[in-house]
């Protein structure tokens, strides 16, 4: 019976975002069975997400690199690939990926297993972070692209990083006035990202693009600023906003406050690496990638044969570099499985674009002075309703290990088993700017199913 | 200059937090007593068990034991409080018809020690808990249990330590690394970031406590580890408000282990367990089994106990497993826990090896033991805990 809900492929891809995308078209292409799992409702993953068909639809600007996800969506859509949406994956092994989709337990069998599950928005949690009508710089892109929902008339936008401006073009595209965008690194942090933007035309032409934009719409990005919190009887109606110093430190002496209804918070990525720690891939700490990566070669192999990965999984990088690794991935994948040699031309462009994306991404490291915003009573663990005051409480009790948190006060335990407060917990709870993150723990269930889904999963 | 104090305790658990809260309260003011764990406090077998406060009836000296230490445990929570103290009762389920004939056994024995337990039927065990499933013939209710969180029940113990001794000093993250001795006594601990002298050292390790003694020159402690797998869902969810309880577990989880502990081809077995948390969500148990120190999730024992858990409360089957993971139980090869003196080596002690009530009787645990070394006379009769029978 449960031999029906077996799947049978040469390649298993997690995740139809741009990576995994462009590694399954270029599978595909040279003749091979793909699979992909994916947890949207349509392929794009976060950067190219679709509206839904049907969806009320204004047209939002999309900056030059968009016609490349536009290719490939087309490219993918009119490939033999077999695309699972809505389906979620929470057990796996090498050549077994196990998923959950329209509340059925699945089994999807396969040879090689390409990893490209992405990114998680990295919360810097602030006074009043938990009202409504505060939203991460992911979650508004969700709203605004994936299903044309705008989400309020005054918005403010703050954070870190490349994420900003496509968060500000959304909202004005969506007829949201943008009255404030806030980066925290300073002008001349910035600055070193200049060498990778110019030495990369598709960059340099995408700045420009978005340079153009803001002045348009007449929003002027402050560098050194942020929020210092938020205010508003059950949601958002006011915020308080400042100057930060080079590491990240509010300046309270600069304080003002700003009638908003809307803050989008964009404080970079998190790598998305619980799949692979799950199936057993090596992993190292890389801060100025997004936190915990998983290791691959120059032919994005991970260490446990068969799996590889690719994109966010191996360090923030963008679109560019995850489509450059899917292709990657896909050549090295074929190559065995055909004989074809790899392109030299594949092979240098991933090298390229993931070496401009990680000079980009140094000018915009996480500034751990951003961790002196949260309060004693603000909440650090939002699934728990944990307070900082109570994360101290635990540091200082059960020790200064995230995990030592976590037991002490309960941080970290709820459904979203850590993607949300993990990546800052720790620096926030001992008062240290620098410290190493734990590993996050992998277990099955990836991600929560029902326990039917558990109980159903197929074996073999 | 090597560091000195009274006491020291090694492990951070649930038994090392009552041992030193009991001694912070009956060893002299100001007496300096330091608890050492080699990771977090908290972080081993106490954030991975249950949390049940469970009065077991089996015979007068059992029913005292651990009467008297849920009885403290109520005592915590209104004195510190802040670990989800829940008295919820217990409900022992029957499956069948067959097993309601052990609701009748079990009264009798809570009844014999002066306690009471309460025969449900069909219609008031589904007043009791609509989210049950129908045809359950009824159930064995005792008021007198409840759950805790027991991570946060250690942190609640220190904080009791502190008030009646500033100078309890917790250090997690030290590992110790070998016993200090002076012939046939110990006096102190070598750890990772220096000696420590002392007259008095804890071995409250569970189920790594025969490795502690091993760095002592002792004899291997008859400690084995004893697995779970646990289960929990998402907030919001739990279908129960009462502590459950499988009439069969008293059974399988107290009786004698019919397999041979320290073999590790056990294929285990499992007795249904859950538990309401404060956050709506519901912990789902019990596996048990003999296979070392393997911490690696036994799908087939943890399938076994989804589905039983389904079997009495069928709206779960719905329900978000947000997590899932094995802890190991420090099962002694006697079934009782070891709580006093190491005659061999004077200065140590042990409290270890409580199986699965470690979190009922922790606080009894750490009373018992901070009253022998203390010189008192002690709450209950402590001589069937004492690790000198395993000499004999």
């Amino acid at each position: 019976m449960s031999g029906e809900r077996i799947v049978d492929a040469d390649v298993g891809v997690l995740g139809a975002g741009p990576g995994g995308m462009a590694a399954a078209r270029a599978l595909a292409a040279a003749g091979l069975r793909v699979v992909v799992l994916d947890e949207g409702h349509r392929a794009g993953g976060q950067i190219f997400r679709q509206l839904p068909p049907g969806a009320p639809h204004e047209a939002i600007a999309e900056p030059p690199s968009h016609a490349h996800g536009h290719a490939l969506l087309d490219g993918f859509s009119a490939s033999k690939v077999e695309l699972r949406s809505g389906a979620i994956v929470w057990d796996a092994r090498p050549g077994r990926l196990w998923f959950e989709q329209d509340g059925t337990s699945w089994l999807l069998r396969c040879k090689h297993v390409v990893l490209a599950p992405g990114a998680y928005d990295r919360c810097i949690p602030f006074p009043g972070w938990t009202l409504p009508g505060v939203i991460t710089a992911g979650a508004l892109q969700v709203m605004v692209r994936g299903f044309g929902v705008v989400p309020g008339k005054r918005a403010l936008v703050v954070g870190s990083g490349p994420l900003l401006l496509p968060t500000v073009t959304a909202l004005v595209s969506a007829g949201v006035q943008v009255v404030a965008a806030l980066e925290a690194s300073s002008r001349w942090r910035a600055l070193r990202a200049l060498p990778g933007v110019l030495g990369n035309g598709a960059r340099l032409r995408e700045a420009l693009w978005y340079g153009r934009k803001l002045l348009a719409a007449g929003v002027r990005l402050q560098w050194g600023w942020t929020v210092f919190g938020v205010e508003g009887d059950g949601r958002v109606q006011r915020a308080t906003i400042g100057k930060v110093d080079a590491d990240g430190r509010p300046r309270r002496d600069t304080a003002r406050t700003i009638e908003v209804d809307v803050v989008g918070a964009g404080f970079g990525l998190v790598p998305s690496i619980e799949a692979g720690l799950l199936l057993g891939c090596a992993s190292r700490l890389l801060p100025a990638r997004g936190g915990h990566c998983l290791v691959v070669d120059a032919e994005q192999r991970t260490s446990v044969a068969g799996v590889y990965a690719v994109g966010e999984a191996c360090g923030i990088g963008g679109a560019e570099v995850a489509m450059a690794e899917g292709e990657l991935a896909a050549a090295a994948i074929v190559r065995l499985e055909r004989g074809a040699p790899i392109a030299a031309a594949v092979a240098r462009k991933a090298a390229r674009e993931r070496k401009a994306a990680d000079a980009l991404l140094r000018a915009f490291a996480p500034l751990p002075g951003l961790h002196e915003l949260a309060q004693p009573d603000t909440i650090v663990c939002r699934c728990e309703d944990v307070t900082l005051a109570r994360a101290k409480a635990a540091a200082a009790l059960h020790g200064t290990s995230h995990r030592a948190i976590k037991v002490g006060c309960r941080a970290g335990m709820g459904p979203c088993q850590a993607r949300i407060c993990g990546p800052s917990l720790q620096a926030l709870a001992c008062g240290q700017p620098f410290v190493p993150m734990d590993l996050p723990v992998a277990q099955a269930p990836l991600k929560a199913v029902r326990s039917e889904t558990i109980l159903q999963a197929p074996q073999a | 200059m090597a560091e000195t104090a009274d006491l020291i305790v090694v492990g951070g658990g649930i038994v090392g937090c009552a041992v030193v809260q009991h001694c912070a309260e009956l060893l002299p003011a100001g007496a300096r007593i330091v608890l050492l764990d080699r990771g977090p406090v908290a972080g081993a077998t106490s954030a991975s068990c249950m949390g049940h406060l469970m009065v077991t009836p089996d015979d007068a000296q059992e029913h005292a034991f651990s009467a008297t230490s849920v009885k403290m445990w109520a005592e915590l929570e209104e004195r510190e409080g802040g670990f989800d103290y829940n008295p919820t009762g217990a409900l022992y389920l029957a499956d069948d018809p067959a097993d309601v004939e052990l609701f009748a056994v079990l009264q009798k024995q809570f009844a014999d020690h002066g306690d009471r337990a309460e025969i449900l039927d069909q219609r008031q065990l589904r007043e009791l808990e609509p989210g049950l499933a129908h045809d359950l013939p009824g159930a064995l209710f005792y008021r007198g249990d409840g759950v805790v969180l027991p991570m946060l029940a250690c942190g609640a113990m220190l904080r009791q330590a502190k008030k009646h001794n500033p100078n309890v000093d917790v250090r997690p993250h030290t590992p110790v690394t070998g016993m200090l001795l002076a012939g046939d006594r110990i006096v102190g601990v070598q750890t990772a970031r220096g000696a420590i002298h002392a007259d008095h050292v804890v071995n409250c390790c569970g189920v790594w406590a025969p490795e502690l003694a091993e760095m002592a020159g002792q004899p291997r402690l008859p400690i084995v580890p004893r697995a779970g797998n646990l289960a929990i869902t998402g907030h919001h969810v739990t279908p129960i408000r009462t502590q459950l309880l499988e009439i069969s577990y008293i059974r399988f989880a107290h009786g004698a282990a019919k397999v041979d502990p320290t073999r590790t081809d056990d294929p285990g077995g499992h007795a249904m367990n859950m538990q309401p948390q404060s956050n709506g969500g519901c912990l789902i148990g019990s596996t048990r089994q003999f296979r070392g120190m393997d911490r690696t999730l036994n799908k087939a024992l943890l399938h076994r106990s989804l589905l039983r858990a389904q079997r009495y409360a069928p709206g779960l089957a719905h329900a978000p497993i947000v997590r899932t993971w094995v802890g190991l139980r420090p099962y002694s090869l006697d079934k009782h826990p070891l709580i006093g003196p190491w005659p061999p080596l004077r200065g140590l002690w042990i409290a270890a090896g409580h199986e699965g009530l470690g979190i009922t009787l922790s606080p009894i645990t750490g009373r018992l033991l901070a009253e022998q070394i203390a010189g008192r006379p002690t709450t209950i009769d402590a001589t069937p805990y004492l690790p000198a029978r395993f000499l004999r």
